[in-house]
């Protein structure tokens, strides 16, 4: 009934990306004897490329196939799709990827021990595509809701461009929305206020029919799956009802401590609050509000909410430069950039009035450039915050505007104005005759006048310079608002080592994250300008009415399959999703909560369940045709890890080319069977790698290691556990490398002791 | 000064290289030449190249004006570049490095006196003696004279011990600096040699290489 099966294999040369560092050739013609059609091309995701597979399936060549290419996270859905078109289901196409996990990253080892590993993997791959099954993905119905987190001018860009199709709701940290534009002055490069191009916005926001707003208000918690969560809010008091206050002033006017205020003429939403910390709770405020508006009493409360999708536009911060020593920051008349902004924006409080602290007008002001970004000593940030450069030339603009005789110095190591407009204005600066000194300040020195000594080199002339202003602004490193892991870990959404949100891809997918239904936009991917925030917001937006728009989800569909049951009940206690129950003394799975985590696999005791296309038998058979090639050090490996060795290998981060990685939808799925059997087949050693910020499974990684280690110790060979965050991908190269030369060691030992054994064994049969 | 172009010719790569594979030097590609350095250098008024300059000149690799430059002798090892240096770069450390190779290379600077004279007393009694020091550099360094209002007001105070400290026996401390020379020069013959195979020396006047050749 069922036709033999036959495999294509299909190797990409990437342009020689991969063939400058792997003879494919030799690849190909290691697979001969093996029931595959082997194929090389230039590029396989061209048209070109692509066409020859689809013709090759059409043709009745193959109905399997296995790419050997870039990593899956570029091109397996392209490939799937064209498959489906040819008549293949989608999940008998796999990528086995040969260019960040092999000619990326073993620069360092001779070019015949990579061609072994690409062998070794390819012929695992064929031997895996030989036993897995076609599967359907399964579908889920969408939430037709969003959660967009953050109202600054991305999020209210998001919220604003999803509202009309989909239903918004907006948290917001702060009592107010407009984030940190609603606390800037002027704009660059059109110095136009910023309150009047934010507020119609805001209002819009307030006003919408299709947004629920909250301010004051956190993501506490999420569960739930992509498509379907159900988050936690937690809203912090604000001590007067909204709705109910009509602004006019009257609790302000009776206030004896100044507590009860309203935080700016132009805030949205238009209501007082109250700062506990000054309050005496004297409830004059109470009896004098004519709407009943204030509640003392008021406490913290929580909700919850139903979405299908989150919009992540937390933003940025200013890093504190306080760990500046030489720049002695905070003392009187030495501020950051933002400090700066805030006393000429909204928010003011010195009746947008710029004056040093004992209330003047600074006459000599000094901007300091890459105050603790461009650092790579690990004091400060790596990256160039990106916005310093214009923002500091419009700060001195404005002093120059407030006081013709007042001086501006800007102190820069490089002056980046690329965008559009930003070299003319910066030109324009010029003109204006602020004085630029190339050289980073080394020292700020405050003197007891108030005045501050600035010493530096410049840069341009070797020679050293001192100066004494009556203020300096720091401009510091913008870094990722505080709470932005915390946010991301319970979405499952992956961050750069810089602390930013980590792109699906780069380049080409830039709002979109590793989760399919989280999405970013604004500073939270990097420091950037109002221009590219808005754009951001506009993209995010799109991409989530695209996504809620198909009203379905697809799953995956590798799930468990219960094949056996003896109605004990194990597999019922270890799911930490509440997926599966027990029904008429069998254990019934609910294919919507599960996960496919595989955590049932191991805990069932007559090893009855298995997941679909990673079962023993065919990650055995995967190990077995890969390893027979030649040994290697095993290396079980999540999404989310399999993630940083992606990363790694785009920085070219070299490690051992015995590194053979196994992906698995979770390391949790992996009982001793499997282990055993790597080991059986020639591995040296074996690594457990997870990325996953999920507690339910991390809690139990321990255990299964320990476990998986007391069962294979028979093989005397090495066993490791990791946790890798997408971010840590210098960790995991210095791990991997780290463990390839022990179990390497380990290995060579081994193998001597045995040869000894057998001469000497020798001499003993000789003699 | 006069100011030579940088040409092909002024521009020594394995020289550049050599010092990028010390530890002071490792970071040197890396630098931005932000000035925080030179900027936070008590003494620069002093040198003839302020650090930054020096290390972008080790980026070019001209070495002849690296090794002849004051800089190196001038730094009082305060480490103030060191620690703020925002691409970890160690000036203080290249130095240090610097000095040996510019002393192996028969290049003498005025600067270096007060090195060579420390090293004198510490390898004579090893310990250092602040009278013996001072009194043997200002020998060396007529400028000092103006400095001896100052010395005599530190005498007169007691701050200035006439006594010499000694090591109980200095002979154990010569055969530790016998075992340096020793690595050193072979060191320097490694690397000449390692250089003459190259032919990367341009500098050199071809006395000196037949000089050379002749002992091998």
């Amino acid at each position: 009934m069922s036709e033999p099966k036959k495999t294509g294999v299909y190797l990409c040369r990437c342009g020689g990306n991969i063939s400058d560092a792997v003879d494919l050739q030799s690849v190909a013609d290691s697979l001969k004897g093996e029931n595959v059609v082997v194929n090389i091309q230039d590029y396989l995701c061209s048209s070109a490329g692509q066409d020859k597979i689809k013709s090759d399936i059409e043709k009745g060549k193959i109905d399997r196939v296995v790419i050997g290419s870039c990593s899956p996270k570029l091109h397996l859905e392209t490939f799937r799709g064209m498959v489906k078109e040819a008549g293949v289901n989608p999940n008998l196409l796999e990528i086995t990827n040969i260019r960040e996990q092999a000619s990326w990253v073993h620069d360092k080892d001779g070019k015949d021990s990579v061609n072994s590993k690409v062998k070794g993997l390819i012929k695992g791959a064929v031997a895996r595509m030989d036993s897995i099954e076609p599967l359907v993905p399964l579908e889920k119905k969408l939430v037709d809701r969003t959660l967009v987190v953050g109202g600054g001018i991305a999020g209210i860009t998001t919220s604003l461009e999803i509202a009309d199709e989909h239903e918004v709701i907006l948290i917001e940290k702060q009592p107010y929305l407009g984030g940190h534009m609603i606390g800037l002055s002027k704009t660059f490069p059109t110095l136009d206020c910023s309150q009047c191009i934010l507020t119609p916005k805001m209002v819009a926001v307030h006003n919408h029919p299709g947004i629920i707003m909250h301010t004051q208000t956190e993501v506490a918690d999420v569960s739930g799956s992509p498509g379907d969560y159900s988050i936690t809010l937690k809203h912090s008091p604000r001590y007067v009802d909204i709705e109910k206050c009509i602004s006019c002033g009257a609790c302000t006017r009776k206030c004896p401590t100044g507590a009860i205020f309203l935080p700016f003429a132009q805030a949205v939403p238009q209501a007082y609050m109250i700062d506990m910390s000054k309050c005496d709770h004297c409830g004059a405020c109470v009896k004098i509000c004519p709407r009943d508006a204030v509640n003392l009493e008021a406490k913290e409360e929580t909700s919850t909410i139903s979405v299908g999708a989150v919009a992540i536009a937390t933003g940025f911060e200013p890093i504190d430069p306080s760990f500046i020593e030489e720049y002695n920051y905070p003392s009187p008349n030495i501020l950051t950039a933002v400090e700066f902004e805030d006393m000429l924006s909204a928010k003011s409080k010195t009746g947008m009035r710029l004056q040093k602290a004992d209330g003047t007008f600074p006459d000599r002001v000094a901007f300091v450039l890459c105050a603790g970004s461009r650092d790579f000593t690990g004091k400060g940030r790596k990256h160039c915050s990106k916005v310093c450069c214009i923002y500091s030339q419009k700060q001195a603009q404005l002093v120059k505007k407030m006081k013709g005789d007042a001086e501006a110095w800007i102190f820069y190591i490089d002056m980046r104005s690329a965008g559009r407009r930003f070299e003319e204005f910066y030109h324009h600066t010029q003109e204006k005759g602020v004085n630029y000194v190339r050289g980073k300040v080394a020292e700020i020195i405050p003197k007891q006048d108030g005045t501050l000594t600035v010493q530096y080199e410049d840069t341009n002339l070797g020679r050293k310079g001192r100066e004494i202003f009556d203020m300096v602004v720091l401009c510091p490193a913008l870094i990722p608002s505080s709470g932005t892991k915390e946010l991301a870990d319970k979405l499952g959404v992956q961050l750069g080592d810089d602390g930013f949100i980590e792109e699906k891809h780069v380049k080409l997918d830039p709002v979109n994250t590793l989760n399919q239904a989280a999405f970013a936009a604004g500073c939270v991917l990097g420091p950037k300008d109002i221009h590219d925030s808005v754009t951001e917001g506009i993209s995010a937006a799109h991409k989530v009415s695209q996504f809620l728009g198909k009203g379905m989800i697809l799953i995956p569909p590798e799930k468990p399959m219960i094949l056996e049951c003896n109605g004990c009940g194990d597999c019922v206690k270890a799911c930490p999703y509440n997926a599966l129950a027990l029904e008429g003394r069998k254990a019934v799975l609910s294919l919507l909560a599960c996960t496919g985590c595989g955590i049932c696999v191991p805990a069932c005791p007559i090893k009855g369940i298995e997941i679909r296309n990673f079962t023993r038998n065919q990650l055995k058979a995967q190990l077995k045709a890969m390893l027979a090639e030649a040994p290697g050090v095993v290396v079980f490996i999540d999404p989310y890890a399999y993630a940083a060795a992606d990363i790694a290998g785009v920085n070219r981060k070299q490690y051992s080319s015995l590194v053979r990685f196994v992906s698995l939808p979770s390391i949790h799925i992996l009982d001793a069977d499997v282990v055993n059997a790597a080991f059986e087949y020639g591995a040296t050693g074996v690594m457990l790698i997870e990325g996953t910020t999920d507690e339910k499974l991390t809690l139990s990684s321990d255990e299964l290691y320990k476990r998986l280690k007391k069962d294979t110790r028979k093989h005397k060979k090495p066993l490791r556990y990791s946790h890798i965050e997408t971010a840590q991908y210098e960790k995991l190269t210095d791990l991997l490398n780290v463990f390839a030369s022990q179990a390497g060691a380990k290995a060579e030992k081994r193998s001597r002791k045995e040869k000894e054994e057998g001469t000497q064994e020798g001499i003993a049969e000789a003699t | 000064m006069q100011k030579e172009n940088i040409v092909p010719e002024s521009r020594d790569n394995a020289f550049r290289d050599l010092i990028i594979k010390t530890p002071g030097g490792r970071n040197i590609p890396t630098c931005m030449q932000c000035g925080i350095c030179a900027g936070s250098c008590p003494v620069n008024h002093e040198m003839d190249y302020t650090p930054r300059e020096l290390v972008r000149m080790i980026q070019l690799g001209l070495k002849k004006e690296v090794l002849s430059s004051n800089t190196i002798w001038i730094c009082t090892t305060c480490f103030s570049c060191s620690v703020r240096c925002p691409r970890g770069i160690y000036p203080t450390e290249l130095m240090e490095t610097l000095k040996p190779i510019a002393m192996s290379e028969g290049i003498r600077n005025r600067n270096a006196k007060f090195d060579n004279v420390f090293a004198d007393v510490i390898k004579k009694n090893g310990r250092a003696s602040e009278f013996l020091l001072i009194s043997k550099y200002s020998i060396s360094e007529p400028g000092m004279i103006k400095q001896a209002p100052f010395g005599l007001a530190l005498f007169s105070k007691g701050k200035l011990p006439l006594s010499i400290d000694k090591m109980e026996d200095v002979r154990e401390l010569d055969a530790i600096f016998k075992l340096g020379e020793k690595s050193v020069d072979k060191e320097a013959k490694e690397s000449t040699v390692a250089k003459e195979s190259k032919e990367t020396a341009p500098e050199r006047s071809p006395k000196e290489n037949e000089g050379q050749e002749a002992e091998k």
